[in-house]
């Protein structure tokens, strides 16, 4: 009965369909789209592409094959200069990336042969709320009687450039508060041992990872920054203490990048007609309630940005005076 | 407790989930024997397939497909010379020695019964471990695990031949792995290490292709000098024999089988040490076995205990690296980091909830390592001699397939040329160690070791400064360091006095 219907449903919009949508069809039917993933299969931003190559298909006319491409190393900056130079923009193409790409361009990494505003932005898959978590035996309740102190707080972290390591390195420069950030383990769930034996005492990361730890009352979140979720608002956000609007503008530049966590872009030329309709598709998978129900499983919480706000923000990061970047990278590196 | 051990095992031996395992078993299976292709990214490629599986089959699938690789790995390395996997590197230097000696079968034997026996540890050792992993996973902080990384780079001492030249040159050549192993961007300043000002270095070398080429390069040259097949020698009747004979090997070196079988699962047990340690621990710890010179010359040539120490710990560290997964919900390895996605896909919680409500599935873990195992090596068994024949193929029949295996199994680490570049590279290094004597185990090692000692020494540190020296357990391994170090001198004086005695 269900098929009977869904099969009417098909032929009325058959019949009912824009020539667009029959030149569409035909730019992918049969064919195949690659996600190139700048990392490893495994971790969150492969894990995101391939749930999303999963259901992607549905949503694009003439029901392409979607297929996931690992193109790991260097911080995904070489999966970037692959999609932007190299990668035909045929529309067949997507490339999602190390979200701090936007601030390796800002601060000039070497290696960078990208402008992140001349890609064909198809938008962002999730949100990244990054916390800092401490352990929950430690006599501090919020994040006040934290600064206050004034002992010394170890936070573990894995290196520069992940959010483990300059969200507290900004604390500690620019809100005065005494951490000692302890750099060079292999994993954030490295760090949530090292908490464990009290080598450290917090760690920052997403709210995502940390979720289990903090409801299992080992860790407490004290801060947060700009991208939040359920769960979190109440928390204090990094910028609003900031003592001077230089340090907020440069506390904000961090955080800027999760707000668009998993970005998805075509490359540059890409026909306008193909990313208008990539976007469509991207929107409506994120949305399918089938995909969202295999995110809940897997604990994964996406978060749909349009195509336009994404690129919005990446020119918005990139337009910062010369004497905030400046100040920007004497803190921050590109990394992970 | 006795009842969730059973109910485990009815758990696994429902029909569908014993399908499952058993299509998790002949996927594993390929993925051993194909170079490249990992275990951990194999994994992560089927994890979408579970959504529609309840608990138990999903992890009678992956972990049926998890816990053979490790298995079949040992046969590529064996046969061809070529890493099957990362983790079954160190079963070459004896394995396919003894295959060029026309032993293969007898090799293939022995690795696949200390896999098999090595991986009864792990899954007993997770059994076990249970009610004390805890507190054992605690007293291992950042200061201890460098030691262990120290106590791993000791094994260079027995890693290398005997006398003042010998060492020197192990020591020299550990210390050419551990700076191979600086290149990157490092983890505390987040500066370019010897990247040459390419993109591809940021994250350092790869291991797959860099064991590749060591292993494999040397041994194709030498095939194409000799002209001849595998085992050219040897006349090709006595090939067919041999498996049974590997099978009595381990049998005969029983102790010293459990031994790195009980390395391994330690070495699993410590997240962030990583898989590809443990073999060559276990196989520096079976070489400590010779009991004089002239037996410890037959290591590297075809001993058959060099293949059953690694044989035991790459099978045996699998168990162990579940323990923290289950116990703590954080990974004992990058197999074991998407494991836990798998959890959470089933909708368990990894943690103290495992070993109360959920005891029955954790004991269907442990009969899925056991059962896939037994299936696997008696599964192999069967045809166990007819792979060993391969050895009698002629060298220019053999060669192009091995070096098809050799540059995707490289190329697949990363997607990108320079992975095949690295492999070249290192191929050479290798051939020029074999040629002038240098032995590879004690590079590779210091591969292996460099960013682990690195950054835990950073860690203790920066987080104790000197008082991490002080701490007992760091002050035990160090103590067990020099006792690895000063072995070799020990068991040198020792024959020494022997020899006298009977002079």
């Amino acid at each position: 009965m269900r098929s009977t219907l869904a099969l009417i449903a098909v032929f009325t919009l058959m019949a009912i369909a824009p020539r667009v949508g029959e030149a569409q069809s035909s730019r992918y039917e049969g064919k195949t789209v690659t996600i190139v993933v700048g990392y490893k299969t495994g971790g969150g931003y492969d894990a995101t592409a391939r749930l999303l190559a999963r259901h992607l298909p549905k949503h694009i006319p003439g029901k392409p094959t979607v297929i996931v491409q690992n193109m790991p190393g260097a911080n995904s900056l070489i999966a970037a200069n692959h999609v932007y130079a190299v990668a035909k923009p045929d529309g067949l193409t997507i490339g999602t990336f190390n979200r701090n790409l936007p601030i390796a361009q800002l601060i000039k990494v070497e290696g960078v042969k990208f402008d992140m505003t001349k890609f064909a932005w198809v938008g962002s898959a999730a949100s990244e709320s990054t916390v800092l978590a401490i352990r929950a035996d430690l006599p501090y309740q919020s994040f006040d009687e934290l600064r206050k102190a004034g002992k010394t707080v170890v936070i573990g972290a894995t290196g520069p450039g992940a959010n483990t390591y300059d969200f507290p390195l900004l604390i500690k420069e620019l809100l005065g508060v005494n951490l000692k950030i302890v750099s060079g383990y292999s994993s954030s769930a490295d760090i949530m041992l090292a908490i464990e034996r009290k080598e450290v005492d917090g760690r920052a990361g997403s709210y995502t990872s940390l979720r289990p730890f903090i409801d299992r009352d080992l860790v407490r979140p004290v801060i947060r920054a700009r991208a939040t979720e359920a769960g979190i608002e109440q928390l204090p956000v990094d910028e609003d203490l900031a003592p001077t609007p230089r340090a907020k503008a440069i506390m904000a530049l961090r955080s800027v990048p999760e707000v668009i966590g998993r970005p998805y872009v075509m490359p540059p030329g890409t026909p306008d007609d193909a990313v208008k309709m990539m976007r469509e598709a991207f929107r409506n998978a994120i949305k399918d309630p089938e995909l969202v129900a295999e995110a809940k499983k897997a604990k994964m919480a996406l978060e749909f940005v349009s195509g336009d706000e994404a690129l919005k923000v990446v020119k918005e990061l990139l337009a910062q005076p010369k004497d905030v970047v400046d100040e920007f990278s004497k803190y921050i590196k590109f990394g992970e | 407790m006795i009842d969730a051990l059973f109910e485990g095992l009815l758990l696994v031996l429902q029909w569908k989930a014993f399908a499952f395992m058993l299509l998790g078993i002949g996927l594993g299976f390929w993925v051993g024997l194909l170079p490249g292709l990992g275990g951990a990214t194999t994994l992560a490629l089927m994890l979408p397939f579970i959504y529609a599986m309840q608990p138990v089959e999903a992890f009678a699938f992956l972990l049926g497909m998890h816990s053979v690789v490790a298995t079949t790995g040992d046969i590529t390395s064996v046969l061809f010379g070529v890493p099957g996997e990362a983790t079954a590197a160190a079963t070459i230097l004896d394995g396919h020695a003894m295959a060029k000696k026309g032993e293969a079968g007898r090799a293939l034997g022995a690795a696949l019964t200390s896999s098999l026996i090595g991986a009864l540890v792990g899954a007993f050792a997770l059994a076990l471990a249970i009610p004390v992993v805890r507190p054992l996973v605690l007293t291992f902080g950042s200061p201890e695990l460098f030691m262990v990384a120290i106590v791993g780079l000791a094994f260079i001492a027995s890693l290398s031949a005997h006398g003042a030249r010998g060492m020197l040159r192990g020591f020299l050549a550990g210390g050419l792995g551990l700076f191979f192993a600086t290149v990157g961007q490092d983890p505390q300043a987040g500066i370019a290490r010897y990247t040459l000002g390419t993109l591809y270095l940021w994250g350092g070398l790869e291991l797959v292709p860099m064991l590749i080429g060591i292993f494999a390069i040397p041994e194709i040259i030498d095939l194409v000098v000799r002209g001849t097949s595998i085992a050219g020698d040897v006349p090709p009747g006595r090939l067919n024999k041999g498996a049974l004979e590997g099978v009595k090997d381990t049998f005969r070196h029983f102790w010293l089988t459990i031994r790195c079988s009980l390395i391994g699962t330690f070495i699993g047990i410590m997240p962030g040490l990583g898989g590809s340690v443990a073999q060559w621990m276990a196989y520096g710890h079976a070489t400590q076995s010779a009991r004089n010179a002239e037996e410890r010359k037959q290591f590297g040539a075809g001993d058959v205990r060099g293949v059953l120490g690694p044989g035991a710990a790459n099978n045996s560290k699998e168990g162990g690296a579940l323990i923290p997964t289950v116990a703590f919900g954080v990974p004992g390895s990058s197999a074991m980091a998407i494991l836990l996605g798998g959890f959470f896909l089933m909708g368990l919680v990894p943690g103290p909830d495992m070993l109360t409500k959920h005891l029955a599935v954790t004991f269907s873990m442990v009969w899925t390592i056991v059962l896939a195992n037994v299936i696997t090596v008696v599964a192999c068994f069967l045809f166990l001699n007819q792979l060993a024949r391969l050895t009698a193929v002629r060298g220019h029949l053999l060669i192009p397939v091995i070096l098809v295996l050799v540059f995707i199994g490289s190329y697949t680490a990363n997607n990108h040329y320079g992975d095949v570049l690295v492999m070249l590279l290192f191929g050479g290094i290798g051939y020029l160690m074999v040629v002038g004597g240098w032995p590879r185990a004690p590079f590779v090692l210091g591969l292996v070791l460099g960013k682990i000692a690195e950054n835990y020494l950073y860690i203790s540190v920066a987080r104790y400064e000197a008082a991490w020296l002080y701490r007992p357990v760091v002050l035990v391994l160090l103590g067990l360091a020099l006792v690895v170090i000063c072995y070799p001198l020990i068991q040198a004086r020792r024959a020494g006095a022997k020899k006298d005695a009977h002079a």
